[in-house]
């Protein structure tokens, strides 16, 4: 099929009103889930997964990006209002965001953060158009050793999602990967862990157990705290940003934009650390320098650019070799497979209509998310209004839907209740969730490729060293692990 | 909680386990054809791997935990901690009916009762708009699931909806 085909076949399926409905509600929701403190990005994500089962895959797939990209500058919202971050990636833009919003002027602090998140948006999203492609027919000479090697490389990433120590979050990429070996063996159909029981032999519902971490464990610190959450809105003041300030910002805007794809493009770094570098690189560039921490409008665009960059080109790795990027495309890959879908080199040969349409759907959610943003911007005390209290039992209620829904199998609920409170205890003893959640994922096809590479090969090792690719993996997987360890013994150093 | 008492917690939690996976849960629990010549495809290699990975893990963090000193607390204080402890319980007794009662009752009978009781349960300041909500929401995500997405909602044995 030409490229002309395939755009073809990618605008017959995003070429209606369905479509370009399911994506705005997708930004909308999005938008409105990272503004609430509590409700994160990733939350949202979970929440909309199940209703986009009866939905038409493509229909599907581009509401819960639009829920991804939204929730990304939704998170900016509070952060800058109320110095409370939507999600983890606005962390860098309280920096600038809230001393701009407690001068009075935090609708020129959001204003800035829109259009930097768009511009942000756009430059990812075309680098995932132009690069995706190119490494998906690269990964088609892949087999089960090469395979091993890239998920193997893959799981170093869960040191970046680790937060503070490390070792807790190995302790959780091993509960996860643990959790994953619950069901039948696939070589051999022998029960793991099912003690007998019918519901287990299937393993596991992803979905159940990424809502549960995720969502559950909000509901029950609310209960365990339930006063916690008080905060205090700002006002938006009459200040707009002027589009000589976003000229001005534009060096930074790029270059956080290019941090953003390079990081997001990486399995696992997400979006958090790109912004605090495209931060860090701008102050450093940046003529007014001295004021960055101060109300910085150029820190706010940097920050917003650093962590929208990440939001397309976390797809490259998903789309190109099905490996989630982060967190949020994890939970996007079950929306894949719910409707029958692998992302992964393959796609690219038996999917390019919807492979095409997404792109289409992408180009497109840039300029949607300018509108809807704009428009939130200035609606947003409302939606922040909704009490908690009310709120959180709203989100349990929806849980229970949702999680149903899947399998039509109320097991998958109690599943769901069980990994609210493991990841409740979790969140007490400081053990991260995201690697978790990245094991449970990538557990189960390391350890298919692994047994798979020693069927072919009769049981020798050296198949999982026998080429280039493998090699390559090999070596990053190692220059990966030093970094990781010389990273930890300086913050010892530093921390002694 | 302290800082080095939550490492050295977590690191005898995870020996542990790793000791109660190695030595009963593994062999118990994860059965393996007997003609399994080869170790590395046998279905209770991966469990081994990962039993004795997180026993490493384990001493690691008991290792790190036991070289710090002192430390924070490293959650924040919340004004009444035992009240705290008794909403959990609570919440967790609450999960639990749900999960028994909604094949009986229907999950939007459920669904409702729950709304209602977690809403009370964290001493909401709102308690007419928690109710409406509770009857609206479940009844909402009803016709959605039921007659949209064809997903059969459990109808329980008493009151049917259409």
């Amino acid at each position: 099929m030409s490229l002309y085909d395939s755009l073809m076949a990618g605008l017959s399926l995003v070429g209606n009103w369905e479509a370009l409905l399911s994506l705005a509600i997708g930004i909308v929701i999005g938008v409105v889930g990272g503004a609430i403190p509590g409700i994160s990005a990733t939350m949202a994500v979970a929440l909309a997964l199940p209703f986009t089962f009866p939905m038409e895959p493509i229909n599907g797939i581009l509401l819960l990006l639009g829920v991804y990209k939204g929730g990304i500058f939704g998170g900016s919202i509070p952060a800058i209002l109320i110095k409370t971050p939507g999600t983890p990636a606005s962390s860098a833009t309280i920096l600038d965001g809230h001393p701009l919003a407690a001068r009075g002027e935090a609708g020129r602090a959001l204003g800035m953060a829109l259009w930097a998140s768009c511009t942000a948006d756009f430059v990812s999203n075309l680098a995932l158009i132009f690069f995706a492609g190119f490494l998906a027919s690269f990964a088609l000479s892949f087999g089960p050793p090469e395979f091993f090697a890239l998920i193997l490389f893959s799981l170093t990433i869960i040191a970046g999602v680790s937060g503070e120590s490390l070792l807790r979050g190995a302790l959780s990429a091993l509960l996860g990967l643990l959790l994953a070996t619950i069901g039948l063996d696939l070589v051999y159909g022998t029960n793991r862990f099912t003690f007998g029981d019918p519901n287990l032999m299937g393993g596991l519902n992803f979905i159940a157990v990424l809502i549960g971490l995720f969502a559950i464990p909000e509901v029950i610190n609310m209960v365990w705290h339930p006063t916690g959450h008080v905060g205090k809105v700002q006002k938006l003041g009459s200040k707009w940003v002027t589009f000589a300030e976003y000229r001005r910002s534009f060096r930074s805007i790029i270059r956080g934009s290019f941090i953003g794809v390079f990081l997001g493009s990486i399995p696992g770094i997400g979006a958090a650390p790109a912004a605090f570098l495209s931060y860090s690189e701008a102050r450093r560039k940046s003529p007014n320098k001295a004021n960055f921490g101060k109300g910085e409008i150029e820190g706010v665009a940097a920050s917003e650019a650093g962590n929208n960059g990440v939001a397309g080109a976390t797809l490259i790795p998903l789309l190109a070799l099905g490996v989630p990027g982060d967190v949020i495309t994890a939970i996007i890959i079950g929306a894949f497979m719910v409707h029958g879908l692998q992302p992964g080199p393959m796609m690219f040969v038996l999917n390019v209509d919807i492979i095409y349409g997404l792109f289409i759907g992408l180009i497109l959610s840039s300029g949607i998310l300018f509108v809807v943003g704009g428009l939130a911007i200035r609606g947003f005390r409302p939606v922040a209004d909704i009490p908690k209290r009310i709120l959180m039992p709203m989100v349990l209620v929806l849980c229970i839907y949702g999680v149903f829904a899947v399998n039509n199998n109320i097991f998958d609920v109690g599943v769901m209740f069980v990994m609210g409170w493991v990841g409740f205890a979790m969140g007490r003893l400081h053990v991260p969730p995201a690697p978790f959640l990245i094991a449970f994922i990538l557990g189960p096809l390391l350890e298919d490729n692994f047994r798979q590479s020693m069927l072919m090969s009769g049981g020798s090792p050296d198949i999982l060293l026998r080429g280039p690719i493998t090699w390559f993996f090999w070596g990053l997987t190692v220059i990966a692990v030093v970094a990781i360890a010389r990273g930890t013994m300086r913050a010892r150093r530093a921390g002694a | 909680m302290s800082h080095r008492a939550m490492q050295l917690r977590l690191g005898l939690g995870a020996i542990l386990a790793a000791v109660f996976l190695v030595t009963y849960a593994i062999p118990n629990w994860v059965s393996s054809p007997s003609n399994v010549r080869n170790i590395v495809l046998s279905p209770l290699f991966w469990p081994y791997i990962l039993g004795g990975l997180t026993g490493v893990v384990g001493l690691g963090l008991a290792f790190a935990g036991w070289r710090e000193a002192g430390g924070e607390a490293v959650n924040e204080a919340i004004p009444d901690p035992q009240a705290g402890a008794v909403r959990l319980v609570a919440f967790a007794v609450l999960m639990a009916l749900t999960f028994w009662v909604m094949p009986v009752l229907g999950m939007v009978w459920t669904s409702m009762l729950a709304f209602v009781a977690l809403a009370f349960l964290v001493k909401t300041r709102h308690p007419a708009a928690a109710v409406i909500c509770a009857v609206v929401v479940p009844l909402i995500l009803y016709a959605f699931f039921a007659h949209v997405a064809s997903v059969a909602i459990p109808q329980g044995d008493l009151v049917r909806l259409p």
